[in-house]
Parts: structure tokens; C-alpha cells; sequence
């Protein structure tokens, strides 16, 4: 089988041109892999999903490196889908004896948006939380079915731990499955009708067999392909933001490749954005499905098919216009664009800060009317100070604080850096390993405690 | 894969099969580096994924050293107490309060604190008539944590203490199980 598969005759001889669908089947090898390793730490519930991502991202050797790979190869891999079919659908490699090829081509872009759409909610940070969020309501405006639908894909009637869960399982258990069944099925026709070599029969006689040239073509795109993507991981870490907060106002975005649907959206209010959501993907995939059944002409030049080479072109440019035009409306648009710039610092500032691991288990009691103590408190001062700031033994009440001299919050954040200033002794540390933040969630928690 | 033994010559061009042995050449060299791509790009995965599965489960555990095991006051004498505590330790992404507990025996003014973890092979060690026993293997010890019956390889592990404000402290550890010394994991 290996010799069949190295001998694989390529009509016309080696080309860079025939380098993207052995650089899928890297790009899909390569997200198993990673994949894989990443759910050794993963924790698919809302509640420690985010931790273990960020654990993954910040704390574990080679973890920024893995995420990023599957990141961007994530994207890469809807990159270079979308080139692939786009160079069958230019060649006109799609026709006679090659319809299923093509078929079975673009229900793996369907999954690969799929994989997209599912992984992105996995981190768990704001911009998953309310890209997700969206996403399902537009999936929920379906007519009829939309409901259940989003009820469906939720596990329930808002977006969940249930709902990470199924998109979890999806993720890694039915789309790896359903993506395998149709790459192998796609390989094994592709191998018994040829390939379609190229559209002009000037090269015909010449036949080259797959191994040594265009193996090595496509290893080096592959070894291209790879290096682009570690590069990527290692220079522009793969983005963590903060926790999601659903009490948040956080100013949701599709990522980039859903980004011309959102902007289709902003044309067709109310009942008209079926036009965009169900209708014009609907058409473009039912068109895509059909085009090798509806056009059995020969031919096979770009140039000698106007019609179809001009949809393609018009197609790609309205995608690729799609996107710029809603990144534009972004930046010109003054309040969203300092949002955004905002979200964006949050985000950047969260992934440089130190990994802090999520407390687990750690009951605190509560004040009535001021709530539970930050767990920077409970870790810290509750041990001596007790867990609603009441004293012990060994350390005084801290209710009513910030009205006796001295202790001021201003004066208490000073105390938090150098007690020894205030001339407080043993056994209260000299000062506390906490963060700016940890240290005012405090502060405001104390000036509470009446 | 032997690419050098590969000699059935689909050409570039008709005439080349005249010079079958340089085509085999090139073929072999084109197979080796096409070889050291896939090698390299697999090596390099493979250590990456090889660093992050396998380096953090060698590190050190991090575990909070002392744990308050509640006040001295109700301890009577030789008989062994069991006393629960909240264990902290850190563990991968997160900081685990966790039930964990101790024997403790008074004996005057001497107090001695046991780990409830049995050295055979872990299970929890019970307090019984003569001192203590586990009920997993029938393995038994006196009140004094010597070994008296059972496939226990060693006495029962002690732990060290300090008593602050009246409450008593645990330095909360783990053994190696199944050998004669007491050794930290």
C-alpha cells in the first residue's frame, strides 16, 4: 500500500500548485496532536476551564507553544480549506468522475467551521463567552427549528457548564470521527479516479510518480506550514482573556472568520436577517454541493469558464471586503474602538500576569450584608484575623477598621506593602505577596466591615 | 520506508531511464531529506509534548507545609483521637483544600501525631483496642506506633508538630509506601 502510494502517478509532474491538500492532512494530524495533548490538562466545566487553560497557556513547560499550534493551525486550516476547494473549483478539477471528491471537500469545510465554532467557547475567557453567546442566538433565529436548535446546542436555555460540555464532546469525539471517515473516504476516491492534473493537455505525457518530487514539495510546504505556526505560538502568544463574567458588558466579536456573516447581519434588520443567516449560506453550500452535478461541461480552463471563475472571484473579494468593512466600522467608530482597545489591554495584561491557581474548596464564612471575604483574605489574613475579619487570640477585630486612626484604606494598602512602618509586630507579616488587586479587593471588603 | 532500495523508475522524462542510476541517486537523496523534514517536525512535537506531560508530574509537590489540627484542649490521655484537617496543596491549576487527618495520642505531657495513612499500601489506618490497626491488610501497630502484626513494612509514620496559641499544628507529609524506611514521596 505504500508503494501504490508513493507511485501514485501526477499526470503533467510535480507542482507547488498540488502542495495545500497534503498540507490539510498535516494541518489535521497536527491538530489531533495537539489537541490531544492539550486535553491532558483541559478541564471541560465552566468553573475550572478557564483555570486549566490558563495553567496551560502560563504554567506548564511548552504549554504556550501546543495552545498556540492549535490556535493558529485552527485558523490556518480554514485558510487553506478555503484555498484548496478554491483551486479545484479554478481548475475545474471537481468535474466528471470527481463529483464525490468535491462533495465530501466541502461538508470537511462545514465540519472545519464546526471544530472552529465549538473549540472557541473551550478557553472559556470573555471573548469565547460572548462570541458563543451570540453565535447560538443567531442559530436560535432559524424559523421553526431555531428554538429547539439553540436549545440543542446550549444543553438548556442559556450558555452553560452544559453547554461547554456538549461543545466539548463534539470537539474531541464526533467531529474527529466524522472529519476521519471523510478525509479517508476523500483520499480513497481521489486515489481511484486520479488526479486531475492540469487543465491545459499540453503536459499530458508527462506522468511523474507522487514519490520523490512532489512528496518533497509538499514536506517542505508542510515543514513552511509548521515553522509559520510555532513562530506564531511563540511570538504572539494564542490569547487568554480574563475569566468570563457574564454580568459584563463586554463588547462580543466573532472571530475572523465568521466576521462577514456579522457584518451581513448589520445590513438585514429584524425579520430580513434570515437573509443572511439561513438563506445566503444555505444557497452558497447548496451551490457548492451541486456545481459539479449542474455543470458537466468538459472544460477545464479558468479562462475559458468566465461565468464560474468570475462568482469564485466575486465570491473571495466579497468575503475577504466583508471582513475589512466590519474591522473598519470597528476602528472608526470611536466608542467601540476604545472598547476594543481596552478589552484588548485587559486581555494582554491578563496573559502577562503571573499564573494565580484557582482556589478549590476553601469555605469561607459570610458577614451578613458584606458577603464573603475575597479569597485573597481567606489565604492570607483569615487564618489569625478569622474568616469574617472578627479577631482571635493571636490578632485583633478588623471590624469597623478604616474609622480608627491610621487606618485609612490608603493607610491599610500601605500596611498590606510594610506593616513594620506602622510599627505592627510579629506575628503579622512584614508584608504580603499579593496584587495590586488582590490587595484593593481587600481594602474595599475591610471598609465594608462595620 | 527504505527509499534506497526503491529502483522502479517512473522517469521525469523518457530518456532519463538511460541514466536509471542517477535517477536512483537523486531519488535517494530527495527521500532523505524528505525523511529529515518529517523527522525533524516529529522530534520537535514530540519534545514539546514530552516537556509538558512529563516535567510538571516530576516537580516537587507543592503542599502547604503546616496544617491547624484544632485545639489541644480535648485530648485525653492514651487514647488515640482522630483529628480532620484542611489539607492545602497546589495542584496544577489549582489550590485544593482538602479533608485530610491525623492520629493524635496524649501521653502526659507528650503528644504524638500519626499520619492516618497506612506504609503498606495506603489505606486508612483505624484506632483499635490496643492502639491501632488497618483494616485493609490486618496490619496493626501499639499506641506508641510500633509494629506489632500484618504485612506493614515499617512503624507508623509520625509527623511533626507544634503547638501556637494553644491549637495544635501538623506538618502534613506523605510517605513511600511498602518499604522498611520513612522516606518522603
Amino acid at each position: 500500500m505504500m508503494r501504490a502510494a508513493l507511485e501514485e502517478p501526477i499526470r503533467g509532474g510535480a507542482r507547488w500548485s498540488y502542495v495545500f491538500g497534503s498540507g490539510l492532512a498535516f494541518l489535521v494530524a497536527l491538530q489531533a496532536i495537539t489537541g490531544i495533548a492539550l486535553s491532558v490538562y483541559y478541564v471541560p466545566s465552566s468553573d475550572h476551564a478557564h483555570a486549566s487553560v490558563a495553567f496551560i497557556q502560563k504554567a506548564v513547560p511548552a504549554g504556550a507553544l501546543l495552545r498556540g499550534l492549535h490556535h493558529y493551525g485552527a485558523s490556518a486550516m480554514v485558510v487553506l480549506i478555503v484555498v484548496h476547494l478554491a483551486q479545484v473549483f479554478l481548475f475545474g478539477a471537481y468535474k466528471a468522475k470527481r463529483e464525490l471528491i468535491w462533495v465530501t471537500g466541502v461538508v470537511m469545510l462545514l465540519i472545519t467551521l464546526a471544530f472552529a465554532f465549538t473549540g472557541y467557547l473551550l478557553p472559556w475567557d470573555q471573548a469565547a463567552y460572548f462570541g458563543t453567546k451570540v453565535g447560538t442566538s443567531v442559530a436560535g433565529e432559524i424559523p421553526i427549528i431555531g428554538e429547539i436548535q439553540r436549545r440543542i446546542m446550549l444543553g438548556g436555555s442559556e450558555l452553560t457548564t452544559l453547554t461547554l460540555s456538549r461543545f466539548f464532546t463534539a470537539h474531541v469525539f464526533l467531529f474527529p470521527v466524522a472529519l476521519l471517515l471523510l478525509i479517508v473516504t476523500h483520499i480513497f476516491l481521489f486515489r481511484r479516479a486520479g488526479a486531475a492534473g492540469p487543465f491545459h493537455h499540453r503536459e499530458d505525457h508527462r506522468v511523474e510518480s507522487f514519490y520523490p518530487r512532489q512528496m518533497l514539495k509538499d514536506a517542505v510546504f508542510m515543514l513552511a506550514l509548521f515553522v509559520a505556526l510555532a513562530a506564531l505560538a511563540l511570538k504572539w502568544p494564542a490569547e487568554l482573556g480574563p475569566q468570563a463574567d457574564p454580568a459584563s458588558d463586554y463588547l462580543a466579536r466573532p472571530p475572523w472568520y465568521f466576521l462577514p456573516l456579522f457584518q451581513l447581519l448589520k445590513y438585514f434588520p429584524g425579520q430580513l436577517s434570515l437573509i443572511p443567516t439561513v438563506l445566503l449560506p444555505g444557497a452558497l453550500f447548496a451551490a457548492l454541493f451541486l456545481l459539479p452535478f449542474a455543470d458537466r461541461r468538459a472544460e477545464r480552463h479558468p479562462f475559458r469558464r468566465p461565468i464560474a471563475t468570475g462568482i469564485l472571484a466575486l465570491s473571495l473579494a466579497g468575503t475577504v471586503g466583508l471582513i475589512a468593512l466590519s474591522k473598519y466600522e470597528d476602528r472608526a467608530n470611536k466608542e467601540f474602538s476604545a472598547r476594543f482597545k481596552e478589552q484588548e489591554e485587559a486581555s494582554r495584561a491578563f496573559l502577562k500576569s503571573k499564573f494565580e491557581p484557582q482556589v478549590i474548596g476553601q469555605v469561607l464564612a459570610a458577614t451578613p450584608g458584606v458577603g464573603v471575604a475575597p479569597t485573597s483574605f481567606g489565604e492570607n489574613c483569615a487564618v489569625c484575623h478569622g474568616d469574617r475579619g472578627e479577631g482571635a487570640d493571636s490578632a485583633p477585630s478588623l471590624i469597623g477598621i478604616t474609622n480608627k486612626p491610621n487606618r485609612t484604606p490608603e493607610d491599610l494598602l500601605k500596611i498590606l506593602n510594610d506593616s513594620r512602618t506602622y510599627g505592627l509586630k510579629e506575628p503579622m507579616p512584614a508584608s504580603f505577596d499579593l496584587s495590586e488587586d488582590e490587595k484593593r479587593q481587600i481594602v474595599e471588603w475591610l471598609k465594608r466591615l462595620k | 520506508m527504505n527509499f534506497e532500495t526503491k529502483t522502479s523508475g517512473i522517469s521525469d522524462t523518457p530518456e532519463a531511464t538511460d541514466k536509471a542510476s542517477t535517477t536512483v541517486e537523486r531519488r535517494s537523496f530527495l527521500g532523505v531529506v524528505i525523511g529529515g523534514i518529517t523527522s525533524g517536525i516529529g522530534a520537535a512535537l514530540a519534545l514539546a509534548i514530552g516537556r509538558f506531560t512529563v516535567e510538571p508530574a516530576l516537580a516537587d509537590s507543592k503542599t502547604e507545609q503546616w496544617a491547624d489540627a484544632g485545639q489541644l484542649t480535648d485530648i485525653p490521655e492514651g487514647k488515640p483521637v482522630k483529628r480532620a484537617m484542611t489539607i492545602v496543596q497546589e495542584v496544577g491549576w489549582g489550590r485544593f483544600h482538602e479533608p485530610g487527618s491525623v492520629w493524635v495520642i496524649r501521653n502526659g505531657e507528650a503528644i504524638t501525631v500519626f499520619s492516618a495513612v497506612c506504609p503498606h499500601l495506603g489505606c486508612s489506618v483505624n484506632a483499635s483496642a490496643k492502639g491501632f490497626i488497618c483494616p485493609c491488610h490486618q496490619s496493626s501497630w501499639d499506641g506508641a506506633g510500633a509494629k506489632t502484626g500484618g504485612p506493614t513494612p515499617r512503624n507508623m509514620d509520625t509527623l511533626e508538630h507544634r503547638i501556637e496559641n494553644g491549637a495544635l499544628l501538623v506538618r502534613y507529609q506523605s510517605f513511600k509506601q511498602g518499604i522498611a524506611e520513612k522516606e518522603t514521596v
